[in-house]
């Protein structure tokens, strides 16, 4: 109803008149709805879409639809603050091109690698899935399937895929993005205390004295962490900031020290701030003592490239040999390891003045500054990533900063439950739930006792990792590929060489599910419409440990259905006989004839709890389909794999009434602190701290040098180029440039650049230019001012434009321990296009 | 020492025995000429952006700062270069800048902005000292360019004409007064009015 | 004419990629709708870089928790340890003399709901939640739907049932 003007005066002047009379008037009669059936609003919680930071957003509902959503002031991660994005997350569902139907390539009624996508059904679409899956299986064993999810699935979703992999495919090929993200973080805490995970909290933010960003952008990355960080800085004065990147950007505008270095060289800096610790005598004697061991690293480990790639033939410790190795020393043998890395040779490599480093590590130094260090991309996506966390735990361990309060190695996670679902359920090539692997039998074991399933169903080889996947996909050795919940083919290295080869190889079957048309859909056969966030129930885990839930509550578009569904609902196109060995079969005769859905997901666990648990008035479209409490069901039986293990979760039902718990959760509480008596039960008593994850409890300071990167500006492509992402956009931008403020807000992706390196190639803002790398090239626009200012000789453009894939030019160089691409780092050259 | 003075002394009063009167007074016309416009070009010299900026310190700091602001580039490319801003065009004014400039070269000796931390803890003397002068000559460098007069309001932004047409036209505020920071960094405001 | 030349050059690569390539794709295949029906081998020419709507005219909120959006340019702002630009119009020190609107009183908060003197620490960085607009039209229609339209809905089928 809309009025004008004029209709607005008449309308007034008769609610005067019959007000006067004393007549009642239908509540439309005043510009204002007042009552309250009509006013009401349906809140609810629920973790946020996007980081890793896990804001808790409160969301509304009317007539089945999102209408508001805002920060949830109960929640102790972001008290009632969202950032611009999270402000947002109302309208990400309602994309007009939400996809409603599954869509198959097809000519003359038939699927066709070239052929045109074409609406089929639900039915016609897992009939053709299966064909294409079991037609694989034949022909190429396990080893022919493979499954790409993500940190952005729920627990469930993760869990349920595992399962249907791991167990009934019997494929170990199956890798979250998470490998693009957080891949370098568990290498490093698996080194350096043999259990994944931050020891600390968010807590740390309110009371450390000074924060070092190392190759963290919080600012625009973590917004929230970055007001608690603002917060803390400028309501106590004596707490200094100091930012470490390549290129100056937002974060920098809280920074007392920023420094810009030069790529790679963040590993010189590192083992420069142990050298400063030891020649200082700071070093904190008792805790190394009794807490750490030192080993040496093996150097010399590759990029891992393909392994015909020079770089990789001539590695001494390729990932082919043992990249991966070390060796016991002493504290002398480390001291005299980094003593090369004075502050006059770092600074030198680095850039970074010497009296700015100087100050950077009496921060670490300074026994009573209480230190948080904080990284997310520029150390994980890192030809050493690994190394990068195993050098910056090196020196909180030496000067005993850690688990206490403030005193805190802190890696930030990049997506929604990267944590959560890809770390801690174990949805990568080599992982089992609750840091467990595959190559370790007696893990196997326990996963084949809580899965009910015959000993040696799990194979113990570790499958192809993400980046391997996209190789093995060109090389046509993985034929039947299904990508859930990301959009990889924007998100990977070197598209043009590997990704998009891989996906239209006429050899492989690619299923994509996604709630909207992504470039990763385009490049599929197969294309499954997905519900999203609230269309569904499920739980994220941030970076800080925490475990939270929701309801479903809305219903997805008709069509639609969530990640776990169609996973759930296509075990059911398989019989025991179509996945198992006779011999397997052998050994559990009982599950003859029975199908995967029956043996995964009706096992006694997964449907242990009835429909009547789910209220009346809740949405939930999968247990009522599967019938029985699905969602309750998957979280219990995979909470089995922590609980006792230092991994513990609280019972399902409990994290719907709280704004998330960190685990492990012992006794109704959760745990702040890691490896310290007094705040984590795992800690043995007597011990005051306890690395556990280790068998003798000690954590390990590795002895690891400088490496240069895999490639670096030359002659003809005399440029860095770091690719990145933007605080308006989550990734890709599949959600977020479907909501007009956000996409208004930054429409396109442009390349940042220096002024004067924009000058000497004659090119100004604006100006349309073509970024050329071995690999390929992308157009874009010139930025020469705003958020980000590169140095001379580095370059920075953001990947959530579809219609800009930068990654058409990056290089998939990998860290050859923790299989994750370096998207930071490789050498183009700009031309006027 | 004395006696060296004096003696000088004695020989300037004295008439000049080899040189015509016409010959020294043409010909000290004529040197007086080639001094002063000497001066004046050196001075002129002095008021370029590249003699301004051939000191590290103005390159690394002010100059760098001023490179993505809208005094640097723009629709029209009518940019503004040091001297623009930061020396009068009156000769007067000028001289009177260029005597208290002769400190800043006793800066530049000294090395007293010579890093950037240095330059930084500077900043909000050196930016006083601006306000200062451009707020006593009613922003005379920035009318140099923007001349109210000339101003079309219709053509500003709602929110400038607003300012503009009151404020402004008043003389109640002066340029200054709002546009603090547009060509280089501010400095810590902590206490300046307005702000 | 070397244009021209390079123009043929393109159109040639282009045509042999498109006959060697793994596949060739017809136009109904493009789905990426933030594409712009663009096969991902190839790429559309960028947009020129868009204005920044300078405006000053408010937009509706899509609900009333909703941060506002930045009807103004902002550029070279500096928000800092050293200066906040926004607040020397936006802080309620001066919006008299600024007549811009004053910063939400949740901004006064801090991380326990207590009302302080000055702008919670938190909310220092603008930018975090407001940010300006561009002239560009959205890839993708959003149907997102405004609660009031949804209760006007529900109030004209109430009157119609009476």
């Amino acid at each position: 109803m809309k009025l004008n003007r004029r209709e607005f005066i008449k309308a007034n002047a008769v609610a005067v008149a019959a007000s006067a009379a004393g007549i009642a008037l239908p509540a439309s009669a005043s510009n204002l709805i007042t009552s309250s059936d009509m006013t009401k609003l349906k809140w609810d919680k629920a973790p946020c879409r996007f980081c890793g930071t896990g804001c808790s957003v409160n969301v509304a509902t009317m007539d089945n639809k999102v209408v508001a959503t805002h920060g949830d002031i109960k929640s102790p991660v972001n008290k009632g603050l969202n950032c611009i994005k999270g402000y947002f997350l109302s309208k990400i569902m309602y994309g007009k091109d939400r996809l409603k139907t599954p869509l198959l390539r097809m000519k003359d009624g038939k699927f066709d690698k070239n052929g045109d996508f074409t609406p089929i059904t639900w039915d016609q679409a897992f009939d053709v899935m299966a064909e294409k899956a079991k037609a694989t299986l034949k022909e190429k064993g396990p080893e022919g399937v493979g499954m790409f999810g993500s940190g952005q699935w729920t627990v469930q979703e993760g869990y349920a895929a595992v399962k249907l992999m791991k167990a009934g495919f019997r494929s170990n090929n199956i890798d979250p993005n998470a490998r693009h993200c957080m891949a370098s973080a568990v290498g490093g805490f698996m080194r350096t205390f043999g259990i994944d995970e931050p020891m600390g909290c968010y807590d740390d933010l309110e009371a450390a004295d000074a924060f070092v960003l190392w190759g963290s952008n919080m600012a625009e990355m973590h917004p929230i962490l970055w007001t608690r960080i603002t917060d803390r800085r400028l309501s106590a004065p004596h707490v200094k900031v100091a930012v470490l990147s390549t290129f100056e950007h937002r974060s920098f505008e809280l920074a007392d020290n920023g420094m810009i270095f030069t790529p790679q060289t963040d590993l010189a800096i590192l083992n420069f701030i142990a050298h400063y610790i030891i020649k200082t005598d700071r070093v904190n004697k008792d805790f190394v003592n009794k807490h750490t061991n030192f080993r040496l690293g093996n150097a010399d480990i590759g990029y891992g490239l393909r392994p015909e790639h020079p770089l990789e033939k001539n590695a001494i410790n390729s990932s082919a040999k043992d990249a991966g190795g070390s060796k016991p020393i002493d504290f002398e043998e480390y001291a005299k390891f980094v003593s090369t890395y004075t502050a006059e040779y770092t600074s030198e490599l680095s850039g970074v003045p010497v009296d700015k480093l100087n100050a950077l590590a009496e921060l670490y130094a300074d026994p009573k500054t209480k230190v948080t260090s904080l990284w997310t991309m520029g150390f994980n996506q890192h030809t050493r990533g690994v190394w990068a966390n195993n050098l910056v735990y090196n020196i909180h361990l030496l000067t005993g900063k850690i688990s206490t309060p403030g005193n805190s190695p802190f890696s930030l996670t990049g997506q929604p439950s990267a944590c959560g679902t890809a770390r801690e359920v174990g949805t990568f090539s080599h992982r089992l739930p609750a840091d467990m692997v595959v190559n370790n039998p007696k893990h196997r074991a326990i996963a084949e006792k809580i899965w009910k399933l015959p000993e040696g169903t799990i194979p113990p080889k570790p499958g192809y990792h993400a980046v391997l996947q996209n190789r093995k996909l060109k090389d046509g050795e993985l034929n039947f590929y299904w990508v859930q919940c990301n959009n990889n083919m924007q998100a990977a290295a070197n598209i043009n060489e590997e990704g998009l080869p891989g996906y239209r190889n006429p050899k492989n079957f690619i299923v994509v599910s996604d709630p909207y048309p992504t470039v990763t859909a385009q490049a599929a056969d197969l294309i499954l419409p997905t519900a999203m966030w609230v269309e569904k129930e499920g739980v994220y885990g941030n970076a800080e440990r925490r475990t939270q839930s929701w309801y479903q509550q809305v219903t997805p578009p008709e069509g639609a259905f969530s990640d776990m569904w169609q996973v759930v609902e296509f075990s059911k196109r398989f019989k025991m006989e179509d996945v198992w060995t006779e011999e397997l079969l052998a050994k559990k005769p009982e599950y003859r004839g029975k199908s995967l859905f029956n043996v995964l997901y009706e096992n006694g666990n997964v449907n242990a709890f009835p429909l009547s648990e789910i209220p009346d008035d809740r949405l939930n479209q999968e247990s009522r389909d599967f019938g029985f409490y699905i969602q309750k069901g998957l979280f219990e039986e995979y909470a089995e794999f922590g609980r006792g293990h230092a991994h513990d979760l609280a019972p399902y039902d409990r994290y719907h009434k709280e704004r998330g718990l960190r685990w492990p959760v012992v006794d109704g509480k959760e745990t702040k602190w890691r490896f310290k008596e007094g705040s984590d039960p795992y800690v043995k008593p007597g011990s005051d701290y306890d690395f556990y994850g280790k068998p003798d409890g000690k954590a390990v300071i590795f002895a690891l040098p400088y490496e240069p990167a895999a490639e670096f500006p030359d002659a003809e492509y005399d440029l860095w180029l770091s690719t990145g992402r933007v605080l308006e956009h989550w990734h890709t931008g599949s959600m977020t440039q479907r909501v007009p403020e956000l996409y208004k807000a930054v429409p396109d992706a442009v390349v940042y650049m220096n002024p004067d390196d924009a000058k000497k190639r004659g090119l100004r803002r604006g100006d349309l230019v073509k970024l050329i790398s071995r690999r390929g090239e992308v157009e874009t626009r010139v930025e020469t001012r705003g958020r980000n200012k590169p140095p001379r000789g580095l370059v920075f453009m953001p990947f959530f434009d579809a219609s800009r894939l930068v990654n058409k030019i990056t290089l998939d160089a990998t860290d050859p321990l923790s299989k994750e691409t370096d998207f930071k780092k490789c050498a183009i050259k700009i031309e006027k296009a | 020492m004395k006696n060296l003075v004096l003696r000088i002394w004695h020989t300037l009063r004295k008439p000049s025995v080899h040189f015509s009167l016409g010959f020294l007074v043409i010909g000290g016309f004529i040197a007086g000429i080639i001094f002063w416009g000497g001066f004046n070009t050196a001075l002129e010299l002095s008021n370029t952006e590249e003699f301004c900026i051939s000191c590290h310190e103005m390159e690394n700091n002010p100059y760098e700062e001023l490179k993505t602001t809208i005094h640097f580039t723009n629709r029209s490319g009518v940019r503004a270069t040091c001297p623009d801003c930061h020396v009068p065009h009156k000769w007067t004014d000028k001289i009177a800048r260029k005597m208290q400039a002769s400190k800043e070269v006793w800066g530049k000796i000294f090395g007293t902005i010579n890093t950037p931390e240095k330059f930084e803890a500077k900043r909000r003397h050196l930016a006083e000292n601006e306000w200062t002068r451009l707020k006593a000559n009613d922003s005379l460098e920035c009318r140099n360019c923007h001349n109210f007069d000339y101003m079309d309001f219709t053509a500003q932004s709602t929110r400038a004409e607003e300012q503009h047409s009151t404020s402004l036209a008043s003389g109640e505020k002066t340029c200054i007064d709002c546009h603090k920071g547009i060509a280089h960094e501010l400095p810590d405001m902590t206490g300046v009015e307005g702000w | 004419m070397k244009k021209s030349i390079n123009a043929l050059t393109k159109v040639l690569v282009t045509v042999t990629m498109f006959t060697t390539s793994f596949t060739a794709f017809s136009e109904g295949n493009e789905v990426a709708t933030l594409r712009d029906s663009t096969a991902i081998e190839t790429q559309k020419t960028p947009d020129a870089i868009p204005n920044v709507a300078n405006t000053d005219i408010k937009q509706k909120r899509n609900y009333p928790m909703q941060p506002p959006l930045i009807p103004h340019k902002v550029r070279n702002y500096q928000v800092d340890l050293k200066v906040n630009k926004c607040m020397s119009c936006h802080s309620r020190n001066r919006t008299d003399e600024s007549q811009a609107p004053m910063v939400s009183v949740t901004h006064y908060m801090d991380r326990d709901g207590n009302f302080l003197a000055e702008v919670s620490p938190r909310r220092y960085f603008c930018s975090q939640c407001h940010v300006p607009q561009r002239d560009a039209e959205p890839l993708v229609e959003n149907t997102f739907v405004d609660m009031n339209t949804l209760m006007k809905e529900k109030q004209a089928s109430k009157a119609e049932k009476h």
